[in-house]
């Protein structure tokens, strides 16, 4: 076979598993699919794997309650590769030929806001991003781009910087450098913590980005330890913020630590190793100890015998099962109607119902009984706001010996609120 | 300053192992191999995969990482990247020699370079790994600089296997030819030096290299699947600063593109490291457009 | 429109915007043997100089002139043809090797400049939310699809013409002559610099109307667009359509692009879902085997250069 022919019979395949489709598609009711786009290779592709788990554990739970409407739900995950056009053909393949009813993802907000705006809202199927942080999704949900079909189950990290700013106070850090990778979330972060610190009194030793994977961060870790800082506040993936990290401490830096919520993830603890982390703190969204959470945790260890700790893993889950519950409880794989029921799944009030395979048949029969549902999710309970953001706890958690996380400090609705709020009144 | 003096210093000896095996496979194969940056991830990865198979600890030397475990696995590591540039060029780049526009075979590189990438992917996976994982503290230098052991051992290391290379190739018959070769492809071929053995040398040479410095890279930094992608510019700036073929020229050439790339940070912000060889690339190729060095006549027009 | 039809549009019309940069590098490398291995820079300035003219007015934000896609586009050519010059003078008497790592350097500082301008670029979160053109024709977004697929296809068919009536010209034959044998060239008094810089420039611009036109489609720019492995792709379509032959490089669009996101597809549905993050890794070893293999066994690609001079063998 000449390798015309060989190249003409692999784009033919290809085509042809693409109109096996559209009969499938044609039929609205089983099985139900959810698409995903995330980075399984590229930059991401080391985060990427085990969140894109995360998404078929929620969906083998599903199942395992019998599923939903009646129907199996289908996982269809993608790569985008890190790259926007591929995750959008991606995308536009899963809605079009694949009858998605809802995507999830991406990670990078570069790829997830092009499917935003180009599938997801003309073809009206809702989006929930599992880890997509930057602010410009706020900003175009307000301007009415989005059409209410936008969600997110990581909050926007104006919080986290605010409150780390608090808590950097109260250790009696005064000239903390931050070292934030230049990714929209590193530097909407980085900019967020350092606004919170200087109406704190705080003053910033330093501010040095880094670009992600790099050869070293020596250069960049020398930049900060120049300004002879007190502590650091380090923003960064598991991966390159472990590298970072252990050139900071062999540089001799100061183990006064604080870390984003992408650090609260084995890989990072495991590489910069445990013990020099006795002294550091760390933030993440939502809860990381409570009953919703030992059984995602239990789940996932059992499911793939590795440690459930790892950027987004929890809001992974959360969003797979948010949006099944919401087309449980619409009653179809509209889009529209599976958006409006995003908030009425979630946010407090009518029947508790838990993580794992027994809290989402809870949640059926509940729903089936016409009760409303509240879904208190693997990063804890939250509710969804008008431009499809997600509010919910925090917490701020110390590294163990052995390498585990413990909470030390929550912080509830209530109090990231205020601390919102008085951050607000003295930036004015 | 200082500081930023040791950091470039550090950095520079790994380039600076990359680019004497890119300088030497570029002047005497004639050809711009960018498939060689993915040997030095492979090389990384193989000492990696026999620490794993045989079960050996890295070790440790006195303050040094490098212990006896790991220097085993790097010899073996170097075996092993030697063998796969030698099995890529006999399946493509060998084919093509001689047939193709030169770019062509540059571009089959490319192609190679992305097999070879993702097939470490596919066998260790995406995520970060480190050799051992203990922490060693840095020297402090008075009050002006703190290095690592790790990095002054790794220092060392490349000016004696710089210096080795060089004796070799100045003073062995064989180095002889393969300069003779670099200079002057037609006129050694009539000379009846065989051409397959200094095709076979010059892959050793730069395979082993290779390895060696992503041993190194793993051991002072930490291995992922696209190590070599990200080093791929600086190794190349150094190469070409050096002037093609020359391997002292290269070894200088790492060092300086290091160099000013730690310097640089003083004063421009570290948003843009990544452009900083390039500029010194653009900058010295303006003023002088074979590189620093003498080069052979294989890189310029 | 059924399912099928829509993604077709789509990948049609992305496919499109891509053989519009693989004429660009055509000219420049095609017909002229100038590498350019920082494709992806010119691109990007096209298609963030359109951004900035065409955007939204925003108060964080240099940019925001407000201006019709037309303007953009003209900005977006005019743009990346002033960098193309500027690249031009500094880097082509550079011999190719040094070229290839000097473009390939630019390529990354563009997209640099993408990340840390936040004024100008939006940053790391880009430019968002800019109007597209024929969006609102009659708000169904089938239409939209349609209309600007037509588009791009009337701009593509338009280069095309234009390409090859100037490849046909006296200027044309002597790009070819430069490629072959710049010594000859030269001594029949022709100066080959000058119209290596011309054809230099007028394919960085081809490009930047490429960025421009995504611009316009996607309605959102940001730095993760302009990523190396663009250059990669944009050069695996020319070679393994075929160099030098303006149907070859259509068709490599089609079918690097067809098999890049449709072994995707292929993968996800073949492979279990525990192994979907290995399956990616097996889809590009499969490209790059592809495009490698395209090279040893068919070096001229899947459609050659209608040879006008002799093959070329240089180097070697």
């Amino acid at each position: 076979m000449t390798l015309k022919t060989t190249l003409l019979s692999a784009s033919a395949l290809a085509l042809l598993g693409a109109l096996a489709q559209p009969a499938q598609a044609q039929d609205q009711s089983c099985p139900v699919r959810l698409g995903a786009i995330l980075s399984l290779t590229g930059s991401l592709g080391s985060v990427g794997e085990a969140i894109a788990e995360a998404g078929q554990l929620a969906v083998d739970h599903v199942n395992e309650a019998g599923g939903v409407l009646g129907c199996e739900v289908e996982y269809l995950l993608r790569d985008d590769q890190g790259q926007p056009s591929v995750g959008l053909d991606a995308a536009k393949t899963l809605v079009e030929v694949g009858g998605a009813s809802v995507l999830l993802g991406a990670i990078q907000s570069g790829i997830t806001m092009p499917i935003l705006t180009s599938v997801a809202v003309p073809s009206g199927v809702p989006q929930v991003s599992c880890c997509s942080t930057a602010p410009s999704f706020t900003e175009l949900a307000s301007e009415g781009g989005t059409e209410g079909l936008w969600f997110r189950t990581i909050p926007t990290v104006s919080p986290q910087g605010i409150i780390m700013a608090e808590k950097a106070v109260e250790m009696g850090y005064k000239r903390p450098a931050v070292i934030y990778v230049n990714s929209d979330y590193g530097s909407s972060l980085a900019s967020a913590f350092e606004a919170a610190a200087k109406t704190k009194g705080l003053e910033i030793a330093a501010m040095v980005p880094y670009l992600q994977e790099q050869a070293s961060y020596r250069a960049e870790v020398s930049t900060a330890l120049r300004e002879e800082p007190d502590s650091l506040f380090l923003i960064a993936f598991p991966a390159d913020g472990a590298n970072a990290l252990r050139e900071w401490l062999s540089l001799g830096g100061p183990d006064t630590l604080m870390l984003s919520n992408a650090l609260r993830a084995s890989e990072f603890v495991e590489g910069v190793g445990a013990q020099y982390l006795n002294k550091a703190i760390g933030i993440d969204n939502g809860q990381i100890e409570g009953e919703s959470v030992e059984i995602f945790d239990a789940a996932w260890v059992e499911a793939f015998d590795t440690s459930p700790n790892g950027p987004a893993l929890h809001n992974m889950y959360d969003a797979a099962m948010t949006a099944l519950l919401a087309i449980e409880a619409a009653g179809s794989t509209d889009g529209e109607a599976i958006a409006a029921q995003m908030r009425n799944v979630t946010g407090g009030g009518g029947t508790e119902v838990l993580t794992g395979p027994e809290g989402f048949a809870n949640a059926k029969a509940a729903l089936e009984a016409g009760e409303k549902v509240s879904y208190v999710g693997a990063t804890g309970a939250f509710s969804f706001d008008v431009n499809g953001d997600v509010s919910g706890p925090y917490v701020i958690y110390s590294v163990a010996e052995d390498g585990g996380f413990s909470e030390v400090d929550a912080w509830d609705t209530a109090r990231v609120d205020a601390a919102v709020e008085a951050f607000n009144a003295a930036d004015q | 300053m200082i500081q930023a003096i040791a950091d470039g210093l550090s950095t520079g000896a790994i380039i600076a192992l990359g680019a004497m095996g890119v300088t030497l496979v570029m002047g005497i194969l004639r050809f711009t191999n960018f498939a060689h940056a993915e040997y030095l991830t492979w090389g990384g990865y193989m000492a990696l995969f026999v620490l794993s198979a045989t079960g050996l600890e890295a070790g440790s030397l006195g303050p040094f990482s490098l212990g006896p475990g790991l220097i085993l696995a790097m010899l073996v590591a170097m075996v092993l990247t030697v063998a796969l540039a030698l099995i890529a060029d006999r399946l493509v780049f060998h084919r093509l020699r001689g047939k193709v526009n030169h770019i062509t075979l540059v571009f089959a590189s490319f192609g190679v370079a992305l097999i070879v990438r993702y097939v470490i992917h596919l066998l260790f996976g995406g995520s970060a790994q480190y050799y051992s994982n203990d922490l060693r503290f840095a020297w402090r230098i008075g009050d002006l600089a703190s290095v690592m052991p790790d990095q002054v051992l790794v220092f060392v290391v490349t000016l004696v296997v710089a210096g080795g290379l060089y004796t070799f190739l100045r003073y062995s018959a064989l180095g002889l030819a393969m300069r003779a070769a670099a200079e002057n492809p037609a006129l050694s071929a009539i000379n009846g030096v065989r051409f397959r053995t200094i095709l076979l040398v010059t892959w050793t040479i730069g395979g082993a290299l290779a390895a060696m410095s992503g041993v190194f890279y793993g051991v002072t930094v930490q291995l992922r699947p696209d190590v070599g992608f990200q080093l791929l510019l600086p190794i190349f700036a150094a190469a070409i600063l050096g002037g093609i073929g020359n391997v002292v020229g290269a070894l200088a050439g790492g060092f300086i593109v290091a160099l000013v790339e730690a310097v640089a940070l003083l004063w421009i912000p570290s948003g843009y490291k990544l452009a900083i060889p390039f500029i010194v690339l653009l900058l010295v190729l303006w003023l002088r457009p074979t590189g620093l060095f003498r080069g052979t006549s294989g890189g310029a027009k | 429109m059924t399912g099928l039809l829509a993604y077709s549009v789509f990948f049609l019309t992305i496919a499109g915007i891509y053989a519009i940069i693989v004429m660009g590098l055509n000219i420049q490398w095609g017909f002229t043997g100038l590498f350019n291995a920082g494709v992806v820079g010119f691109y990007a300035i096209g298609a963030y100089t359109c951004a900035v003219l065409i955007g939204p007015d925003r108060t964080f934000l240099f940019g925001g002139f407000g201006l019709p896609f037309a303007g953009g586009m003209l900005g977006a050519v005019v743009a990346a043809g002033l960098a193309g010059l500027v690249v031009a003078l500094v880097t082509l008497r550079l011999s190719e090797e040094y070229l290839a790592i000097a473009t390939f350097g630019i390529g990354i500082s563009v997209q640099l400049v993408a990340i840390n301008a936040a004024g100008l670029t939006g940053g790391t979160n880009g430019l968002y939310g800019l109007p597209r053109p024929f969006w609102n024709l009659t708000g169904d977004v089938a239409v939209f699809n349609l209309v600007y697929f037509a588009f791009v296809l009337v701009i593509l068919g338009l280069i095309w013409a234009a390409l090859a009536r100037l490849i046909r010209s006296p200027w044309g034959r002597l790009l070819r002559a430069i490629r072959e044998d710049d010594v000859a060239a030269r001594s029949l008094g022709k100066s080959p610099v000058r119209v290596r810089i011309q054809s230099f420039v007028i394919g960085s611009g081809i490009m930047g109307l490429a960025g421009a036109l995504y611009t316009g489609y996607i309605g959102f720019v940001s730095p993760i667009d302009f990523i190396p492995i663009l250059t990669f792709q944009i050069w695996a379509m020319l070679i393994v359509g075929g160099s030098g032959s303006l149907l070859g490089g259509v068709v490599g669009s089609l079918v690097i692009w067809l098999v890049w996101t449709g072994s995707g597809t292929l993968l996800s549905r073949v492979a279990p879902p525990e192994l979907q993050a290995q399956a990616s890794a097996v889809q590009v070893i499969l490209i790059g085997l592809i495009i490698v293999l395209t090279i040893l066994f068919r070096p001229a690609g899947l459609i050659g250069e209608p040879r006008a001079v002799t093959p070329a063998r240089r180097g070697g």
